[in-house]
């Protein structure tokens, strides 16, 4: 061999050895450490340690004694075939030290997403993509609220006892987590795992639920269309509550000049409202498809009294919801708790059954500050001012810390959302007792107890409906709203931050808030109804409803919308020219029963022909105006989610067919717009505006149907256009439901909300209460199961009953004959 | 080495080297039986020697996982083709029974976990999900087990770079 050869040979021989040993380095790196977002697979995926860990998790517990060590004295629990649990302890504390292990074992990645998600650590668990939400959340100050709240809370108290128990029990869990190295999968793949459980989480994630119920962009939007349609149009289309007038010592002072001539004009829609005997239009995106409702009396077959509840909160996998029963001395009690939170908001004890509605109020309030020196200084109270500067690190996966500060004005936290940059006063940022007041509610045996239980809680504004067990039912508004010194700015407006506008306290959420026994034996709150006397179209007209009528009302898909516009689009049909699809088309609607079932024709051609009908009336006034869309697609596009304008549409459709919405300032605009007028007929004269506008939505309708579905009415089913969807929490699609063909719309008490594909609407349904005297009933039914591990039986087992309006027996104290039980020791 | 006869005793007589050039022709002595996968030429381990160091190194990645020593396929990777060297297998036999080893040794695991009811169909189908593959259940699997043969040949690689001139030619 010569030398150069074996040069050579030396050269091939120390190069395949450096590059084999890079490529091993980069390997073991990579799958060791992650690079990036790219997960360390290596240790995610080793058997034994890694992901296939979580496949124990997943298995039907047995039963079987654990040792928890937060517990003074033993614990029982004990779970049905579909995992509900019942808890049986000794102390308090105890039940819920084993509240706390049992969510954890159960709920731990989603209690620790939603607490990450609060405190603005999101970036820490998914990377990058984090980062806005974790920056949106410092700046709001859940995590500032929630240790302010646990600093001020005595610790002696009842809600610092049971927050520090809940989380004693959560840590013995990832306790026993760390020593077996049995994570849920998304730890296992992020290499991230959760620090032990502190009362602040709780209280953060408390603070994320009034965010989810009470934060709002209202003000923004109202700005937007006051700035593009002008403030008449918009007061006389959304009508927003803080211009309404009211009494001296309501929630909001108005100011003498521009808010009395916004309460005119308020006034004038409501006494226009009032002629023609319809519902006034309601506040922008005000509306929630919450509801929860009572009934006692001659209302009840039995004559006591039976209480329903379906909070709307986003449909996920898993559920927003754990069911559970604590059984303690002096506590017996059964419902829907959130994972994170030792407190049962939705649910009932021995004497009293109770669920919950959002109720509009003004939680929110924007300031435009007035700044100098690119923004460094601001004016408030005659002098310019420094901010109060926050700085934050946010730990991002895969990256370097990123650091960012914040300013605090006077009011509240500047953020920016909705395209508006202010500071914004939000009640939720102020800390409540919310904790304290499930406490006391889930101890309370009669209307004066509950409602006094419920006397402090401040945050988020919801209206709490009672039922108990000797036949009465009442409801109870809870929560406190700010009261505003107005100086030249508009309360539904955002304010001036120059200090005349400021905040001076707070004030009740609703005057005249509780409601006890009312003559129309009913109550209800939330959805198409008011609190208190106010009946709303679905509740009327029964008599001796039962539990089996209760499920039939909530899962009712009868769009009201329908029930009084249809027979004005069928007569405003009648003696138009139609094509022969459009004929048979009418037809179904005319033998349609008005319930949005995904197997009728009639709903799909009546809803497209109500989203068409919408914007043929409306875009050309958005279009003309250059209404900024972007800045905040859910309040400010014209569409059937805007329950301001469905009232609108619906009240002037019923009786006013003249009104002046239905001329468009520029009819050259409608005319070359997407939904250009039919052309009018000879006789245009006999047919208003209003007839005109439907039958060029109807065709439209029929023509998009036809387009779709075919030429045939009778196969296009509600369910082809429109479905229904339950998300995986981790946004991987393959572990949600759906989307799946689904009933309802964003007016039915079923409600499904969103366009095409819903994914809010009930997020559990829940009957309870006393038909007859000593007779409770307590059912519940979510979409979903009671475990989070999607390779669990109890993943996914209750999914199928929900859609199918099934529910299944509360779990109660004791679990008596139970499968399943854990015998849990000190 | 061979001799000229005629002048053996004198310079130049005796040739070093020159084979089969004189004397009585030598006939090649029958080739030894030889599996042709083990045909080598420094090859000195037996077939069962090397299945059984196979084996080891299954029994070695797989019960290390219960640790969690996720890089025990690359470490017995490098053994393999340090032992190669010795050993002598062609590559072409030693990477796919590498590979195997490497699969086995991670798939094993899963396998007893399965027949022990663990439910690791649900989370291959939650790993498939979460990392973003199609396919359901069946990619977490190959996933898993491609991480493994991974680690495996790339410890192979790195073993035979390493080693192989200085132990070949110590056992030669």
């Amino acid at each position: 061999m010569s030398a150069d050869s074996r040069r050579l040979r030396q050269l091939i021989y120390v190069g395949n050895g450096v590059a084999a040993l890079a490529v091993s380095a980069c390997l073991l790196t990579v799958l060791g450490a992650g690079l990036g977002r790219f997960p360390a697979l290596g240790r995610a995926l080793v058997p034994g340690r890694g992901a296939w860990t979580s496949a124990a998790g997943a298995r039907l517990p047995d039963s079987q004694t654990l040792t928890v060590a937060g517990l003074a004295e033993p614990v029982q629990v004990s779970f049905t075939v579909q995992g509900l649990a019942s808890i049986t302890a000794q102390t308090d504390d105890d039940a819920y030290t084993a509240l706390g292990y049992v969510q954890a074992e159960f709920r731990l990645a989603q209690m620790d997403l939603e607490r990450r998600v609060a405190e603005g650590r999101l970036a820490q668990l998914i990377g990058r993509s984090g980062v806005p939400s974790d920056e949106f959340e410092l700046r709001l100050g859940l995590l500032r609220t929630a240790q302010q709240e646990w600093a001020a809370m005595p610790t002696g108290s009842p809600a610092a006892q049971a927050l520090l128990a809940y989380a004693a029990g959560v840590n013995d869990y990832l306790a026993r987590a760390r020593a077996t190295g049995q994570w849920p999968v998304a730890f296992s793949l992020a290499h991230v795992y959760p620090p032990d459980w502190t009362p602040v989480d709780s209280l953060a994630v408390q603070g994320e639920l009034t965010q989810e119920l009470g934060f709002s962009t209202t003000p923004l939007d109202y700005l937007a269309l006051e700035q593009s349609l002008g403030a008449r149009r918009t007061l006389l289309w959304f009508a927003p509550e803080a211009a309404d007038a009211e009494p001296a010592d309501s929630i909001t002072a108005l100011p003498a000049g521009s808010a009395s001539a916004a309460a005119a004009i308020l006034a004038e829609a409501r006494a226009e409202s009032g002629a023609l005997g319809i519902a006034p239009a309601a506040e922008i995106a005000s509306a929630t498809a919450s509801t929860a409702w009572a009934v006692n009396g001659a209302k009840v077959a039995g004559g006591g009294a039976l209480l329903a509840g379906d909070p709307d909160l986003p449909q996920t996998m898993p559920s927003a919801w754990y069911q559970v029963a604590l059984t303690a001395p002096g506590l017996a009690v059964s419902g829907l708790t959130v994972p994170g939170l030792p407190a049962i908001l939705i649910g009932h004890n021995a004497s009293i059954a109770w669920s919950f509605a959002p109720q509009a109020g003004e939680d929110t309030l924007y300031y435009d500050e007035q700044t100098r020196q690119h923004g460094r200084d601001y004016l408030w109270r005659g002098e310019w001012r420094r901010p109060r500067v926050l700085r934050y690190a946010i730990p991002v996966r895969g990256g370097p810390t990123r650091q960012f500060s914040m300013w605090l004005a006077p009011q509240g936290p500047v953020l920016t959302t909705a395209g508006q940059t202010m500071s914004v006063y939000w009640t939720g940022a102020l800390g409540s007792p919310d904790i304290a007041a499930m406490l006391g509610v889930a101890k309370a045996s009669s209307f004066s107890e509950f409602a006094s239980a419920l006397a402090g809680w401040q945050s988020p504004d919801l209206s709490f409906v009672y039922a108990d067990d000797h036949g009465n039912i009442g409801s109870v508004t809870a929560g406190q709203d700010p009261r505003l010194s107005l100086g030249q700015g508009q309360a539904w407006l955002p304010l001036p931050g120059t200090g005349a506008d400021d905040v001076s306290g707070l004030v009740p959420a609703a005057t005249g808030s509780a409601v006890y026994d009312p003559a129309s034996d009913v109550v209800v709150a939330g959805g198409a109804g008011a609190v208190g006397n106010a009946v709303p179209g679905y509740l009327s007209g029964h008599s001796a409803m039962s539990p089996a009528s209760f499920a039939a009302l909530e899962d009712d898909a009868a769009d009201p919308i329908a029930a009084v516009v249809l027979p004005k689009l069928l007569a405003a049909l009648r003696g138009a020219r139609l094509t022969s699809e459009q004929r048979m088309a009418a037809g179904a609607l005319a033998s349609w029963d008005g319930q949005m079932t995904a197997s009728s024709s009639g709903a799909s051609i009546w809803w497209l022909f109500w989203s068409s009908y919408l914007t043929t009336v409306f875009q050309p006034w958005w279009s003309a105006a250059r209404v900024p869309v972007s800045l905040d697609p859910y309040g400010l596009s014209v569409g059937a989610s805007q329950p301001s304008l469905d009232a609108d549409l619906a009240a002037w459709t019923v009786g006013d067919q003249q009104n002046a919405a239905f001329s468009p300032p520029r009819p050259s605009l409608a005319a070359a717009g997407r939904f250009a007028r039919s052309p009018r007929p000879a006789a245009a004269a006999a047919v208003s505006p209003a007839a005109m506008d439907m039958r060029a939505a109807f065709g439209q309708a029929v023509n998009l149907l036809a387009a779709w579905m075919g030429d045939n009415p009778a196969g296009w089913q509600f369910g082809k256009l429109h479905t229904a969807q339950s998300p995986s929490l981790t946004g991987a699609t393959a572990l949600g439901w759906g989307p799946a063909p689904a009933g309802g719309d964003d007016s039915t008490v079923n409600a499904a909300v969103g366009w095409l594909n819903s994914q809010l609407g009930p997020s559990a349904r829940v009957i309870a209460g006393w038909p007859t005297a000593g007779q409770a009933i307590a059912e519940v039914s979510y979409p979903g199961g009671q475990s989070e591990n999607p390779a669990s039986p109890w993943y996914d087992d209750q999914t199928a009953g929900w859609w199918a309006g099934d529910y299944l027996p509360m779990s109660w104290a004791g679990g008596a004959g139970a499968p399943i039980a854990w015998e849990l020791q000190p | 080495m061979t001799a000229e006869f005629r002048r053996l005793g004198k310079r130049g007589a005796y040739r070093l080297g020159q084979l089969r050039a004189q004397g009585v022709r030598q006939s090649r002595p029958p080739r030894p039986l030889r599996p042709r996968f083990a045909r080598h030429r420094w090859y000195r381990w037996s077939t069962s020697t090397w299945l059984l160091a196979l084996l080891a190194g299954v029994v070695v990645i797989a019960a290390t996982t219960v640790v969690g020593w996720w890089f025990m396929p690359f470490v017995v990777g490098v053994g393999a083709g340090f032992a190669n060297r010795i050993g002598g297998w062609p590559w072409r036999v030693a990477v796919p029974a590498v590979a195997v080893m490497a699969a086995v040794g991670w798939a094993a695991p899963l396998w007893i976990g399965v027949l022990r009811g663990l439910p690791f169909g649900g989370v291959a189908r939650v790993i498939a999900a979460l990392t973003g593959l199609p396919g359901g259940a069946a990619a977490g699997v190959v996933l898993t087990v491609l991480i493994a043969v991974v680690q495996a040949m790339t410890g192979y690689w790195l073993g035979r770079a390493l080693t192989p001139r200085l132990a070949g030619d110590l056992f030669r």
